[in-house]
């Protein structure tokens, strides 16, 4: 932040030191209107990932509202420059309300078609308009000396409330959720993200300040119709302008508009005015995407912190460890988790078949089977990353067979995956903070990188012995700890229940015994655990009871020394011949 | 009733032709999950070339794609290998900024080499048409049609009944598992950039005569082609073809009933409330990437 400070107060400074500069202000204050919209972009497209081309629709659609109201009530646009912002954030709620549900490609889809079908309603809708003729607004009410000096102090304000606004939220457990989205969707659902509610709010948090921004732009122009206000070329300069600068930083879209906008200047200046131009800006993405696709300032930084060597492998550190206490109220003994009749079939193929299965409060209980049993189909079932074709789940008393992932989440069920799924790019302890422990918007709007989650994730990352990795990229980590990490992830959201897939697998030997006495600790103070394991000794000398699975269905339960020696089981993993040599 | 009729012929005769305009699209994505933001540019593209030979030779527009088709599947083949599979690795937001920014690469180069007006190929048969009872059926709408249907039955056998299709179809369902029985999926893909390319070089022609372009139109397309698939389901040509009519329908049937104007609005509109209904699209399989592994 502190070297932005001198060219930031440049910017301020500018209009005063050389007053009569008009062409020069004109270029910066367009600028700034870019890094207003880049900025607003980068919190959808950047942090949580979701890619808009039709972003200049909502400066449109704040252009035509001071327009209209304008033109009713006299109101002056500045005035009326928050209403726009409101009307935009009002369109994208409800765009989003539809669009977002799903994961993948139908988003960018529309945003591609909201342009043209913003085009065609301010065409044809004209009692309000005004169609194709479109709104000439009232001139700037200030003398003309002043020329164009308050609409580039009204729109470097807006960069500044953006740029402050978007830093703000990359601060809380919001804006940390929404880089998990874009790193992993599954995995941040199943850490208690509601990931619908925070995409459709990024997305209405995108769009504000370029909605009031849209109303000075218009009265900037003084004139507004469907073409202009609503074409294509303003979203290609703001998907360039985060773009170049740097997708899903705080500066880059920033550092990109002004490149973007001078470039576009001297483009019209010296290379043909605006037709070729379009040219121009495809050549450009096309060569970004392919030569820099993570934008200048990350590919800087990148340079910049290669030159600092850090020391991963401590196993001796990795082994050391805090006690911690984590908060599970007292219950009276019982199941805590019961699956009933549970059936998931993928086409032909019948994954879990009937399975009944009940775990009790407290216990460390195994589910162990053969490959392809499913084992992590039934996980999947429980936390909710796909749903059952049949069966009912109960979890503490309550039905969850129908709540997303991110509410069994918040009612104290976590998991970890067979293969580890951290947020690779994020900070340890970003990935710490991300998982939300309930669904309040206060808890989702806390602060994420100091006060008491930070402090909370530092502990539990003492407990696991990784303490020292706190700042360390998550990807970065050997594979032994990441487990250890995605547990502790796990823990931040105080769960009653964890379902733990193969914690052993493809792990150091003398990680796994750290990884048992954890599972114990927790375990003795109230946390209950399932594990899905295929190291065979771990299982008996960690869990009891234990469940065979095989094929979609438990087929035995039992403390593990009887597990050991049951015929249906020896059956289910050898064979028939295995059973007929262990009996004679 | 006549009017009711005359509507939905007409509407379908245009959906069958958006059908063939959104059936490469969405089989590019039905095998590489690429949204191809360029292919409206492509159909431009082959537009203007089409009538630049329709207007320097005569030739019929809807002939002229047995020039056209084969010259797009190697601009395909050759933007698969050389562009898109630089970027096959990294995340799936990356293959739609690329191909935007050919979109604008292609409306550029056009800008800049045949001028920013509006064109249309106006061959003989341009403002005939049949008569069936009270049903007018215009001459370059039904051959459009013909010719689109011709196309897409062509392309369901390559893909059902040839080695190559159901080495498209293994890629587009389970790479892994195609790349372990012997189907690169490097060759498969391109092929498949390339087969969904060269659509566009019949489309592209058919257009020319129905429907005047200039170099941004390509926006106008896209936005319905996609919009097409998004309702059909993405990557099911099923859903292509169905999504196709029912814009075709809603196009004809407001123009009827209410104002052409509002068309392109009410197809938006059923759009979103398929997408309220079914998150998926009509024919959509939920795809493997909506659950966690």
């Amino acid at each position: 932040m502190k070297w932005a400070a001198v060219p930031l107060a440049a910017l301020v400074l500018y209009p005063v030191i050389r007053p009569f500069d008009t062409y020069q202000q004109t270029v910066l204050l367009l600028a700034f209107l870019l890094a207003v919209q880049a900025v607003s972009w980068n919190i959808i497209s950047g942090y949580a990932g979701y890619v808009s081309l039709g972003h200049s629709a909502f400066l449109g659609l704040g252009s035509y509202t001071a327009g209209i109201v304008g033109v009713h009530t006299g109101l002056n646009p500045f005035l009326a420059a928050p209403l726009g912002g409101i009307v935009a954030v009002l369109g994208a709620l409800v765009l989003g309300a539809v669009v977002l549900r799903t994961r993948g490609h139908a988003f960018v889809i529309i945003t591609i078609a909201l342009l043209l079908a913003m085009q065609v309603v301010a065409t044809n809708w004209s009692s309000l308009t005004n169609g194709s003729n479109g709104i000439t607004l009232e001139l700037p009410f200030w003398s003309r000396d002043f020329q164009n000096v308050p609409f580039y102090y009204f729109f470097l304000l807006l960069m500044f409330a953006t740029i402050g606004f978007s830093w703000a939220i990359r601060r809380t457990k919001f804006g940390t959720g929404l880089v998990a989205i874009r790193e992993d969707e599954g995995k941040a659902a199943a850490i208690g993200v509601d990931t619908t509610r925070y995409k459709i709010v990024a997305f209405c948090c995108s769009t504000f300040f370029i909605g009031t921004a849209g109303a000075g732009y218009a009265y900037f122009l003084t004139f507004l119709n469907p073409v202009g206000a609503f074409g294509i070329l303003g979203s290609v300069t703001i998907v360039l302008s985060a773009l170049v600068g740097g997708r899903g930083t705080l500066w880059g879209p920033v550092i990109g508009a002004f490149l973007v906008q001078i470039a576009s200047e001297l483009a019209t200046v010296y290379g043909g005015g605006s037709q070729s131009r379009v040219l121009l800006f495809g050549v450009a993405l096309v060569l970004v995407v392919l030569f820099l696709p993570a934008g200048l300032l990350p590919a800087i930084s990148a340079r910049v912190r290669r030159k600092s060597t850090v020391e991963y492998t401590d196993q001796a550190g990795a082994l050391a460890s805090a006690r911690v206490e984590v908060s599970v109220a007292a219950a009276a003994p019982g199941p805590i988790l019961e699956v009933r009749g549970a059936a998931k079939r993928f086409g032909g193929l019948v994954a879990v078949d009937g399975a009944d299965l009940t775990v009790q409060r407290g216990s460390i209980t195994a589910l162990i089977g053969p490959n392809g049993s499913g084992k992590t189909t039934l996980f999947n079932l429980v936390t909710g990353a796909m749903r059952a074709d049949a069966g009912e789940i109960w979890f503490d008393g309550r039905r969850i067979d129908r709540l997303p992932p991110w509410t069994r989440g918040h009612l104290g069920l976590g998991r970890t995956f067979q293969v580890t799924r951290l947020f690779k790019s994020m900070t340890v302890l970003q990935n710490m903070v991300a998982p939300l422990p309930d669904g309040r918007w206060r808890t989702m709007l806390a602060g994420a990188v100091r006060g008491h989650e930070a402090d909370r994730a530092r502990e539990l990352l003492g407990f696991v012995g990784l303490a020292r990795f706190a700042d360390q990229p998550a990807g970065s980590l050997s594979y032994g700890q990441q487990k250890l990490v995605e547990l502790a992830q796990v823990l931040m959201m105080e769960p009653k229940l964890v379902l733990l897939d193969e914690p052993a697998g493809g792990v150091n030997p003398s990680l796994v015994g750290r990884i048992c006495d954890i599972v114990r600790g927790l375990n003795e103070q109230g946390v209950t655990f399932l594990v899905v394991e295929h190291n065979i000794p771990m299982v008996l000398g960690l869990c009891d009871p234990v469940v065979v699975f095989s094929r979609g269905k438990p087929i035995a339960e039992g403390p593990p020394q009887a597990i050991r020696a049951d015929p249906v089981v020896l059956d289910a993993y050898l064979g028939e011949e295995a059973i007929a040599d262990a009996l004679t | 009733m006549t009017q009711l009729a005359q509507a939905v012929a007409l509407g379908v005769l245009i959906g069958g032709v958006y059908a063939l305009l959104a059936s490469g699209l969405t089989l590019i994505f039905g095998v590489m999950h690429v949204v191809n933001v360029a292919h409206g540019a492509f159909l431009v593209l082959v537009a203007m070339l089409t009538w630049w030979m329709w207007r320097h030779t005569g030739i019929d527009p809807i002939v002229a794609s047995v020039v056209t088709t084969p010259l797009m599947f190697g601009l395909g083949w050759a933007l698969y290998r050389g562009l898109v599979v630089r970027i096959r690795g990294s995340s799936a937001s990356m293959s739609v900024l690329l191909t935007f920014g050919l979109a604008l690469t292609v409306e550029g180069v056009l800008n800049v080499t045949a001028g920013n007006k509006f064109r249309s190929a106006t061959p003989g048969y341009f403002e005939e048409s049949y008569r069936i009872g009270g049903v007018s059926l215009p001459k370059p709408q039904l051959y459009g049609f013909l010719a689109a249907v011709a196309v897409l039955a062509l392309l369901y056998v390559v893909l059902t009944r040839t080695w190559t299709g159901r080495a498209i179809r293994a890629t587009a369902q389970n790479p892994d598992g195609a790349a372990l029985v012997g189907v690169g999926a490097t060759a498969t893909a391109s092929l498949a950039f390339a087969i969904g390319t060269a659509t566009t070089g019949v489309g592209g022609s058919i257009m020319s005569v129905l429907y005047p372009f200039f170099p941004a139109s390509h926006y106008d397309w896209i936005s319905r082609l996609l919009g097409i698939i998004v309702l059909g389901g993405l990557g099911s040509l099923p859903g292509a073809l169905v999504g196709a009519l029912v814009l075709g329908l809603a196009e004809t049937l407001t123009a009827t009933y209410a104002s052409l104007r509002w068309s392109t609005l009410v197809f938006y509109v059923v759009i979103l409330g398929v997408l309220l209904v079914r998150k998926q699209g009509l024919f959509g399989a939920r795809l493997r990437e909506d659950v966690a592994a």
